[in-house]
C-alpha cells in the first residue's frame, strides 16, 4: 500500500461542497494515467481512459463530514451546522479545523440536564477569538475535524475513510490498470454526504451503461454491534442493499464472478443505515444498473475511522478483474 | 416602479400550487415590457428571456422565482343542521395554528371566487383540554354560508382555497400580507428586470416564475432542465429574527438581502455576489445553509449535469402565516444587487472552482 498517498489524501480538507483540495491533489495523481481529465460544475473530478466497449462509471466520493458556521457570538464563540451526517456523541472535545489553518475545539455548554447527549445546537467552537470582531471566521466558512492517519498492524485509523479510501483505491486502481474492456470513467465525486448531488449530476452527464460506487460500509464485529454479516479483514463487500437502494442484480453478481475467478475473498453486504451515490447514479436519466463496492469500516463518521488493508488491496484487485 | 404597489398586487394575487394561472397572468403582464419572449412550459412555468449584448451563443443566466402559494383544497362536504361546510386540506407547509378564524376565498372552478371563514365551535362550549389544542384537520371546516345543496352544486372536491388577507402597509416602511414567500421575489425580479432596461447586459437572463415550489420544488426541476442555464439565482424568504428566535437561527430585518453560504451554492457564484454587493455598498448578509437548502436552489443545482447555483434571500417573519411581514427596504436592495450582479457579469465569464483558476 502507498501509504504516503493515503496520508496526503486522507488529511486534505475537503467537507461537503468544499472539495478544492483534494480535488487538486486527485487530478495531479490521475492525470498522467488517462486520456482526459474534467472537472463538472458542481465539481466533480471525471478521469476518463478510453475503450471502445461499453461506458462504465466508478465513483468515489472525494468531500468528508464537517461543519459550518452558522453564526458568531459577540464574545467570539462559533455556532455551526452539520456538513453531512455528524453524531452529537462523537463531536464533543473534537479539535477541528478551517480552510485558513486556524482550529477550534468543539464544547458544550452547561445544561441543566446532563443525562441525555447533547444536541449539535448546544455546542459551540471555540477558537479562542475574543470577540465577534477580532473572529478571524465569518459565518459561512466551513471546517472538519483533525485527525492524523496512523497504521496499526494491518489497520489504518483515520478521520476520512469515509471516503478517501475510496478516492486511494480508484487511483490505485487507475495505477495498475493494463486491460479494460470498457470505456471507463472514474468520477471523485462532490457533495456524497450530504445531497449524493456531485454523482448524480455526473452521471447525467457521462451517461453510464453501469455504474459502481467504490464507498465504506459499517461492519457487525465490534462490542454489542447491530447484527450484520460484514468484519473488517473479511474481503471487501458486494453490496445487497442499503436504504438507498437495492443493487442491480447484475451488478452484483459480475462483481462476485471477478470475485470467485480471482479467488478473491469478499463478502455480501446488506446495510441498514445510510446509503452511497450508486442510489444517486442509478436513477440517472433512463436509469443506470449500478452497484457498490464497499471497504469495511469501523466507527465510520468518527476522527477513528478504522479500515483492514488487505480488504483495500484485494477491492483493487476485484476491480481490475471486473473490467479486465 | 413603486415596490410597495407592486407588493400588494402581488400578495393579493391568487396561485396555489398547481393553480397558478391567476398569478401568473399578472405576472405576464408585469414583465411583458421588460423581456424579449415568453412562454408556459408544460407544468406551467412562465419562462422570459431578456436577451443580452454578448456574441452568440451568450452564457445563460436562469433566475427562480417560486410564485405559488400555500393554501388549502376542498376535499369533501360535511353537513349540520341542513347548514353546508366544506372539509379541507393542506397544500403547502400550512400551519394549523394560525387558521381559527381566517377570511378565505374558495375559487370553484367555473365562476366567481366565493368567500367564506375557517369555522370552530365557540370556546364556551368546549372543554378545557379542547381549548388548549389545535383542531385537528378533520375538525376544521369553511363555512361559505349556504345550504349543503347550494354548496355541493358551487363548488367541487379539489377547489383551491386562498387566504383573503389584505396588504398592510406599517410604520418604518414595512408591509404584511399573505404570499410574500415567494412573490416577494417575484418582486424583486420584476424591479430587477426594470431597472436592466436602462443598462446593458452581457448574459442572456431567463427569469422563471416557478409552480408547485411549496409542495415539492417541480416547477424549478422542470425549467432548470428545460433552460439548461449556465448559472442561476434562485430567490426565496428566509427567517427574520423576532421575539423568541435566537439570534443565531435567522438573520436581520432590514439588514438587506442573505446571501446563501453551503453546499448547495456555487462558491464563485457566493463570492460574486458578495464582491458586488460590497462594491455597490448594498447591505448583504451571510446565510449558512449546511445542506440541500429546501428552495429552488436545490432542484437547479442537481439538474442536468449539474448547475452552479445560488440563493438570494429577502429576510421575513411570521412565515407561512397570512401575515407575513418584511421591509421594503430589503427588498430594494435584493433588486438592486441582482441588478448590479446581471451588469456585472462579463461575456467570457463562467463559473469555476478555485482549484482551476488560470488552469
Amino acid at each position: 500500500m502507498d501509504f504516503e498517498l493515503l496520508h496526503r489524501l486522507t488529511t486534505a480538507f475537503g467537507p461537503s461542497g468544499y472539495e478544492a483540495a483534494v480535488r487538486e491533489l486527485i487530478r495531479k495523481e490521475v492525470a498522467p494515467l488517462v486520456d482526459e481529465v474534467e472537472v463538472t460544475p458542481l465539481g466533480t473530478l471525471i478521469a476518463h481512459k478510453k475503450g471502445s466497449g461499453p461506458r462504465l462509471l466508478l465513483a468515489a466520493h472525494m468531500d468528508e463530514i464537517g461543519v459550518i458556521v452558522s453564526y458568531v457570538e459577540d464574545k467570539g464563540f462559533l455556532r455551526f451546522a452539520p456538513l453531512g451526517g455528524i453524531f452529537p456523541l462523537y463531536a464533543i472535545a473534537q479539535r477541528v479545523r478551517f480552510a485558513n489553518g486556524v482550529e477550534g475545539v468543539v464544547a458544550v455548554e452547561r445544561r441543566k440536564d446532563e443525562s441525555k447527549p447533547p444536541a449539535l445546537s448546544e455546542m459551540y467552537i471555540d477558537i479562542g477569538a475574543p470577540s465577534r470582531e477580532a473572529s478571524p471566521i465569518r459565518v459561512g466558512e466551513p471546517a472538519v475535524f483533525v485527525g492524523e492517519t496512523v497504521r496499526v498492524g494491518e489497520r489504518i485509523i483515520g478521520k476520512t475513510m469515509d471516503d478517501r479510501i475510496g478516492c486511494y483505491l480508484l487511483i490505485d486502481f487507475l495505477r495498475r490498470l493494463r486491460t479494460s474492456r470498457f470505456d471507463l470513467y472514474v468520477a471523485f465525486t462532490s457533495q456524497e454526504e450530504t445531497t449524493l448531488s456531485g454523482a448524480r449530476t455526473a452521471a447525467f452527464g457521462i451517461e453510464p451503461d453501469m455504474a459502481v460506487a467504490v464507498d465504506v460500509t459499517l461492519t457487525g464485529d465490534t462490542p454489542k454491534a447491530l447484527p450484520m454479516a460484514v468484519e473488517l479483514g473479511k474481503g471487501p463487500a458486494i453490496k445487497v442493499k442499503d436504504r438507498g437502494m437495492v443493487a442491480h442484480p447484475r451488478v452484483r453478481d459480475a462483481m462476485v464472478e471477478a470475485a470467485e475467478r480471482e479467488g478473491l475473498p469478499y463478502q455480501m453486504e446488506i446495510l441498514t443505515f445510510g446509503t452511497t451515490d450508486a442510489a444517486a447514479m442509478q436513477l440517472a436519466r433512463a436509469g443506470v444498473p449500478s452497484g457498490c463496492l464497499s471497504i469495511p469500516c469501523r466507527h465510520v463518521h468518527s476522527p477513528g475511522e478504522m479500515v483492514d488493508v488487505n480488504d483495500v488491496e484485494r477491492a483493487v484487485a476485484l476491480l481490475l478483474a471486473l473490467v479486465a | 416602479m413603486e415596490t410597495t404597489a407592486l407588493l400588494r398586487q402581488l400578495s393579493e394575487a391568487v396561485g396555489p400550487p398547481g393553480y397558478e394561472a391567476p398569478v401568473a397572468e399578472l405576472i405576464e403582464r408585469l414583465w411583458r415590457p421588460y423581456v424579449d419572449e415568453l412562454r408556459r412550459d408544460p407544468l406551467g412555468n412562465l419562462i422570459a428571456r431578456r436577451r443580452g449584448s454578448g456574441a452568440e451563443p451568450r452564457p445563460v443566466l436562469l433566475l427562480a422565482a417560486h410564485m405559488d402559494e400555500i393554501a388549502l383544497l376542498v376535499s369533501g362536504y360535511a353537513e349540520a343542521y341542513g347548514h353546508g361546510y366544506l372539509r379541507i386540506e393542506p397544500i403547502g407547509g400550512i400551519d394549523r395554528r394560525v387558521l381559527l378564524g381566517q377570511r378565505v376565498w374558495v375559487h370553484p372552478r367555473d365562476g366567481e371566487p366565493l368567500p367564506g371563514l375557517i369555522a370552530t365551535p365557540p370556546p364556551h362550549i368546549l372543554s378545557q383540554s379542547e381549548r388548549k389544542k389545535v383542531p385537528p384537520w378533520d375538525h376544521l371546516f369553511i363555512d361559505p354560508g349556504l345550504p349543503i345543496e347550494q354548496l355541493e352544486a358551487r363548488v367541487r372536491i379539489g377547489d383551491p382555497i386562498t387566504f383573503r388577507a389584505d396588504y398592510l402597509e406599517l410604520k418604518n416602511r414595512r408591509v404584511a400580507g399573505k404570499a410574500f414567500d415567494n412573490r416577494v421575489s417575484v418582486a424583486v425580479v420584476t424591479l430587477a428586470l426594470a431597472a436592466l432596461l436602462e443598462r446593458t447586459h452581457a448574459w442572456d437572463i431567463v427569469a422563471v416564475a416557478t409552480v408547485q415550489e411549496e409542495v415539492g420544488l417541480y416547477g424549478a426541476t422542470t425549467a432548470a432542465y428545460g433552460v439548461a442555464p449556465t448559472a442561476a439565482v434562485a430567490l426565496d424568504g428566509t427567517f427574520a429574527r423576532q421575539h423568541d428566535v435566537g439570534e443565531d437561527e435567522a438573520v436581520a430585518l432590514d439588514g438587506g438581502p442573505a446571501i446563501g453560504v453551503g453546499p448547495n451554492f456555487h462558491p464563485y457564484l457566493v463570492d460574486r455576489l458578495k464582491e458586488v454587493a460590497e462594491h455597490h455598498e448594498i447591505a448583504h448578509q451571510i446565510e449558512a445553509i449546511p445542506r440541500g437548502s429546501g428552495t429552488d436552489a436545490w432542484a437547479i443545482q442537481v439538474s442536468r449535469e449539474g448547475i452552479p447555483t445560488a440563493l438570494l434571500s429577502v429576510p421575513m417573519r411570521y412565515m407561512h402565516q397570512p401575515v407575513e411581514l418584511l421591509s421594503l427596504r430589503d427588498v430594494e436592495r435584493a433588486a438592486r444587487l441582482l441588478t448590479e450582479f446581471i451588469a456585472d457579469l462579463r461575456a467570457d465569464e463562467r463559473p469555476v472552482w478555485e482549484d482551476e483558476h488560470g488552469s
